[in-house]
């Protein structure tokens, strides 16, 4: 295994923490939050705070990454790296959901270690974003959502060979998945209004909102989170073996954190 | 300025160092050259120099190295950017900005200067270079030669002492050659910045060196001199130098000129012999295997090509000259059919190239593109040769078999990004080349090559040509386009402005003529070995002038 | 150097502060989103629609303002078709009787069909106006403000992510051009250079190249001295340390106060707001230890301040108007009534307008620096 390509010291996986345990809030206040609270109260502004907060968060880990645990071949590969997402992103062309970038997020998570997965897909979605003038409000949560994706695929457990392309295969389809949950999950407190069958209803118990949520789910983005996902693992089991071999090589080859040896005696 | 103290460098995982006991002093205001082979351990000693061996890359050096009194054992390469200005190979891969003057600033931006310091700076290093209409241009719209200027101004807008140069003409045309040369011996003379370069080309650099580093591998010592000493000795020399070393003459000539008014008793000799014929087809023309007639290909509203026409037969080697950008690429891709003629057509073997698919077309035939690697997708080079025997429908075994015998040094697990430049060609020579397809097509095939495969790849070429096939290459290689065309066409802004004998397109011209034709001109011989060929080395050496000042 | 208030040589071109130019595109929003009068956002669109048309540069990223206005109409209609189908109706105007279906009982409470009334109708469109005035309001600063100039404006914190940003931003349309040569070679061997088979055989190269690059990038800014910066204190980054910790988890306390029951709004806002102050200060704190400095960075003058100045001034008179006449910035559907143009709020939108005037002209001719391909691409395979 190849040294990461992002060093994660006591203060970055802090940041990285908080940073997860606000984003839940940010995502999924709309069923966690208890009905007396200060978010229900204030439904209307809440994902705007949000949209608020969560740039200022990941501008934060982001800036605690670079101090220090992040070199100038780490900032050189993530922005290579980026790169190739977003030119990969208008590939799929939106169409069906077919994005073909999660195959990148997930591998060079799992090839490159947690920090640089999760700083990969915020700034991945970032640059692409300002690539194609498509800065709005969702861009922070589809950057957190991305951040995690590479977070989680940093994260996995050790496995070779064909295990390991089975185990990222799997966490391919949950990811790609999931994340199509929780886009759902940030806007839909706009959908008050909306049928209550799928609208968001403030103060409304768990149970219920999540029904609804579901239901909102099924009606509006199924069709989209399902190709995404079958895509990324037809993807990742026919070109995972060998993406994930180029960026073992490339990671060898950067030598993160090479050790300079100097002898002051001539052998 | 620049010391090197007993130093070795060894990298991770290898047993054996790539640079032993290498003892340098480089003075201020030298322009020192360092020549040596692909894999000599050149690239690691320019590395060396700011830091960049063993801080960036890993691995250990023993001994010290001082550059202007900083030892990089202490000062990574950032500590040591106000000193040292490193301009790496391939200059496109290493801009960070967009546009020229962001580029030119980043640097300065790292080292904390000032802002009305960058402004004033920016503007002086336009201004030095050259650069100043192409101020605001995104850095990828630029040709080779801007782009090498701009990356040369890059570092050096943050006032270096040293700059270290990796094959900064290797990609250019003759001219934009000149011109960053010419750049370069401007710093050396008005600002005393050291010049530290690597470059295979070495007839186009040798005259400006003040002294050269031999680089010879494989752990032999590393050795350093005035021009003279080592050009006298060295294994690889220009071609001028190979002349004056066959004809003895002293002192050496490093330059045209020199050579020139040292050649007058060699000229006298040559009246009246007949001048070298160059190896053709049996019948002198032999089939046509391509034909293109009044042939233009535009891209948008640019008219790339113009109402070319010409042929190429069996047994003929052509060299395509001429500008980058003159049309080169656009008359080959043609010729393979991934461009459509506007107007005119391009037929190999009475097909258009355009209608042919699959194996037909590998069948007729051949390009390698300029990069090479872009022909290789396996993980080995196993793979790829079978890959290759499968797109062509042919014996498997078959490349594998083709590569033996162009590079048998490469082993089959290697992944084919690993290899060198050179094996990469020679790699995807066989590729191309296991369908025999009667027509072999290359682009810029010598760009970025050591002398050593240069040489190979020049007797594949002929043995190709021997054999029937017919070599069309775009090349800027004045020197290679001497040593194996039998024809030159030269190309300028898409139309066809020469084409003949090679001795009858060179010989007057000042842009494509070899050094040795600009030495015996107006006599045709355009290579050192086709002048032994005709008076034979005894001869040359009795009529060699006692002095360079001589003059017959 | 120039006064902060200096106004520039008057009308000479020059690229406006991009932050100027979201600060007014945020102003704007924030006005749309205070409002459910259709009168009202359709001026706040037509504001938009005025000022991008004046100032908005010749650019790849620029073009995205008709999309954005796309998306906003697909908002709209999208809403009314739900309300159409799904919705529950509102008032007595009926206007048509669709059939209705009831759906399965796991679906429960999902009705389709049934009358469809004036009333529901409406409320449906200016819902959905809003949020597509919103959207637009975002489009107009995606394409009034260059993404490479917003990126040097990155505070100095963020300074190594905005580099590779930058070179995302800039290989990306060079790895476009790297797929068709590797396309081009693919024919070369007789290959398929069409369909996904030949984008999957095309993308390894072209992902190879680009792993390679970035070595040699990482090793052309090391030599250039990037990462520079001057020593660090043991103690001072452990104070660093601390305030960072400390204002990670207030700012967790605060969120999750937010949405606990029982805690008061403004202590947790407070906490949240103390929170992401400390660590945010903590991270500027520690990006001090840097040395670098920025080239030519865009000044921030009298017109930026206009701009930025009549978002400003937009949102506060909408906020103002809804505060004090909140009648002006709601339209009664049920029963249907004709929207006003309040007063305060129409003087907000004719100061938001001033940009279209104030703000310099753009350079020309204006090259884009982040996608333009180069001029006639002679494909070298």
């Amino acid at each position: 295994m190849s040294r990461h390509a992002v060093r994660l010291g006591g203060r970055s996986i802090a940041a990285i923490v908080s940073t997860t345990a606000i984003g839940i809030v940010a995502f999924g206040w709309p069923l966690l939050a208890s009905p007396e609270s200060t978010a229900v109260a204030h439904a209307d502004d809440a994902p705007w705070l949000f949209v608020v907060v969560i740039p200022l968060l990941l501008a934060v880990v982001l800036a605690q990454f670079t101090d220090g645990g992040m070199d100038a071949k780490a900032v050189a590969l993530l922005g290579v790296l980026a790169a190739v997402v977003a030119a990969m992103r208008p590939l799929g062309g939106g169409t069906a959901g077919l994005e073909p970038i999660w195959v990148i997020l997930v591998l060079g998570g799992r090839a490159l270690g947690p920090g640089f997965g999760f700083s990969l897909g915020a700034v991945a979605l970032f640059s692409s974003a300002l690539l194609t003038g498509g800065v709005g409000p969702w861009l922070p949560f589809q950057m957190l959502g991305a951040a995690w994706v590479g977070l989680g695929a940093g994260l996995l457990p050790r496995a070779t060979g064909r295990a390991e392309i089975v185990l990222l295969a799997a966490y391919g389809a949950v990811a790609a998945f999931a994340y199509g949950l929780l886009m759902n999950l940030w806007f839909w407190p706009f959908t008050e209004g909306l049928p209550a069958a799928i609208a968001f209803s403030p103060g409304a118990p768990l149970s219920e909102n999540l029904v609804a949520w579901l239901h909102f789910t099924i009606v509006t983005s199924l069709g989209y989170d399902i190709p995404r996902a079958v895509l990324t693992v037809v993807l990742i089991a026919l070109a995972g073996p060998t993406i994930l071999s180029a960026l073992r090589r490339a990671s060898r080859r950067a030598n993160f954190g090479a050790v300079p040896v100097f002898v002051t005696e001539a052998q | 300025m620049i010391r090197f103290d007993d130093v070795s460098i060894t990298y991770d995982g290898r047993t054996t160092p790539v640079l032993e006991h290498v003892d340098l002093h480089l003075r201020e205001g030298e322009l020192v050259l360092v020549v040596g082979r692909t894999g000599s351990g050149k690239s690691s000693l320019l590395q060396a120099i700011n830091g960049l061996v063993p801080h960036f890359t890993g691995g250990t050096l023993s001994g010290r190295v001082l550059v202007d009194g900083r030892d990089t054992r202490t000062h990574p390469p950032r500590e040591l950017a106000d000193v040292v200005g490193v301009v790496p190979q391939d200059p496109a891969s290493s801009f960070v900005a967009d546009t020229v003057e962001e580029e030119l600033a980043f640097g300065m931006e790292c080292l904390g200067l000032p802002n009305d310091v960058m402004r004033r700076r920016v503007e002086e290093t336009l201004d030095l270079l050259g650069l100043h209409e192409l101020r605001s241009r995104p850095l990828l719209t630029l040709s080779a030669g801007q782009q090498q200027r701009v990356a040369i101004g890059a570092v050096l807008a943050a006032h270096p002492r040293v700059l270290v140069l990796d094959e900064p003409t290797s990609a250019l045309d003759p001219s934009a050659a000149e011109e960053i040369l010419a750049a370069l011996q401007r710093l050396v003379h008005d600002l005393g910045i050291t010049v530290v370069m690597a470059e295979h080309r070495l007839e186009r650099v040798v005259q400006y060196a003040d002294r050269i580093i031999i680089v010879p591998g494989d752990a032999q010592p590393v050795a350093i001199g005035t021009p003279q000493e080592m050009m006298r000795l060295a294994p690889i020399a220009p071609p001028v130098v190979e002349l004056a070393r066959a004809a003895g003459w002293h002192p050496l000539p490093l330059t045209v000129r020199d050579a020139r008014r040292a050649a007058g008793p060699l000229r006298e000799l040559l009246v009246g012999q007949p001048p070298p014929l160059r190896a053709v087809a049996p019948d002198g023309a032999g089939e046509t295997l391509v034909q293109a007639t009044d042939l233009s290909v535009r891209y948008g509203t640019r008219w790339a090509l113009r109402g070319v026409s010409l042929s190429v037969g069996r047994g003929e080697v052509v060299a395509l000259m001429g500008r980058n950008g003159a049309g080169k690429s656009t008359l080959l891709n043609a010729m393979v059919g991934l461009r459509t003629a506007a107007s005119g057509s391009v037929m190999t073997h009475d097909h258009d190239p355009a209608s042919l698919k699959g194996s037909e077309l590998l069948q007729s035939v051949g390009l390698v593109p300029q990069q090479p690697g872009d022909l290789l997708e396996a993980t080995s080079v196993a793979d790829e040769c079978r890959a290759a025997d499968r797109d062509a429908s042919v014996t498997p075994g078959t490349t594998r078999a083709l590569l033996a015998l162009l590079a048998p040094e490469i082993l089959d697990g290697v992944h084919p990004r690993d290899l060198s430049e050179g094996q990469r060609l020679l790699l995807a020579l066989a590729v191309v080349l296991a369908p025999r397809p009667p027509l072999l097509l290359l682009d810029e095939p010598t760009r970025g090559l050591d002398y050593p495969t240069k040489l190979r790849l020049v007797d594949a070429l002929r043995d190709l040509a021997r054999g029937g096939h017919g070599i069309l290459l775009a090349t800027h290689d004045v020197e290679l386009a001497a040593e194996v065309a039998t024809r030159v066409i030269v190309l300028a802004d898409g139309e066809v402005v020469a084409d003949g004998p090679t001795a009858d397109v060179v010989v007057a011209s000042p842009m494509f003529a070899p050094q040795v034709a600009k030495v015996l001109a107006p006599f045709p011989w355009l290579t050192v070995s086709d002048v032994i060929t005709t008076i034979g080395p005894l001869i040359l050496r009795t009529h060699a002038p006692i002095s360079g000042d001589a003059v017959g | 150097m120039r006064p902060p208030l200096s106004v520039g040589a008057v009308g000479q071109p020059r690229w406006l502060h991009p932050g100027a130019w979201w600060v007014w595109a945020l102003g704007l929003a924030t006005a749309a989103s205070r409002t459910l009068n259709p009168l009202l956002l359709l001026v706040i669109i037509g504001v938009a629609a005025v000022v991008v048309s004046a100032r908005r540069p010749d650019a790849p990223w620029a073009r995205s303002f008709a999309f954005f206005v796309r998306l906003g109409i697909l908002i709209i209609v999208l809403r009314v078709l739900v309300q159409l189908v799904l919705g529950a109706a509102i008032g007595t105007t009926t206007l048509i009787s669709l059939p209705g279906i009831g759906l399965p009982d796991w679906m429960a409470g999902v009705r389709l069909g049934g009358p469809v009334t004036l009333e529901s109708l409406l409320m449906a469109l200016y819902d959905g106006l809003r949020l597509a005035t919103i959207i637009i309001c975002i489009g107009a600063a995606n394409s009034l403000a260059s993404p490479s100039r917003l990126l040097k404006s990155v505070p100095a914190a963020l300074y190594e992510i905005g580099v590779s940003v930058v070179v995302a931003l800039t290989f990306a349309p060079q790895l476009v051009a790297d797929v068709t040569r590797v396309q081009a070679a693919r024919h070369l061997r007789g290959r398929a250079t069409r369909g996904p088979r030949a984008i999957a055989g095309a993308a390894m190269p072209v992902l190879e190249g680009a792993l390679e690059r970035s070595v040699t990038l990482a090793a052309a800014m090391d030599s250039r001295g990037y990462g520079r910066r001057s020593d660090t204190s043991a103690r001072r980054r452990r104070a660093i340390a601390a305030v960072l910790l400390a204002g990670l988890v207030a700012a967790c306390i605060g969120t999750y106060g937010l949405v606990a029951a029982g805690s008061t709004a403004a202590l947790s806002g407070l906490m949240l707001l103390a929170g992401m102050s400390l660590s945010i200060g903590a991270i500027v704190w520690s990006a001090r230890t840097a040395i670098r400095t920025r080239y030519r960075p865009d000044p921030w003058w009298l017109p930026e301040w206009l701009v930025a100045g009549s978002g400003i001034a937009v949102a506060v008179c909408c906020i103002a108007t809804s505060w004090w006449f909140p009648a002006g910035m709601e339209t009664p559907f049920d029963p249907p009534t004709w929207p006003s143009l309040p007063l305060l709020a129409t003087l907000g939108l004719a100061i938001a307008l001033t940009p279209a005037i104030t703000a310099p002209p753009i350079p020309v001719p204006f090259v884009s620096a982040a996608m333009r391909a180069p001029d006639a691409v002679e494909v070298p395979a």
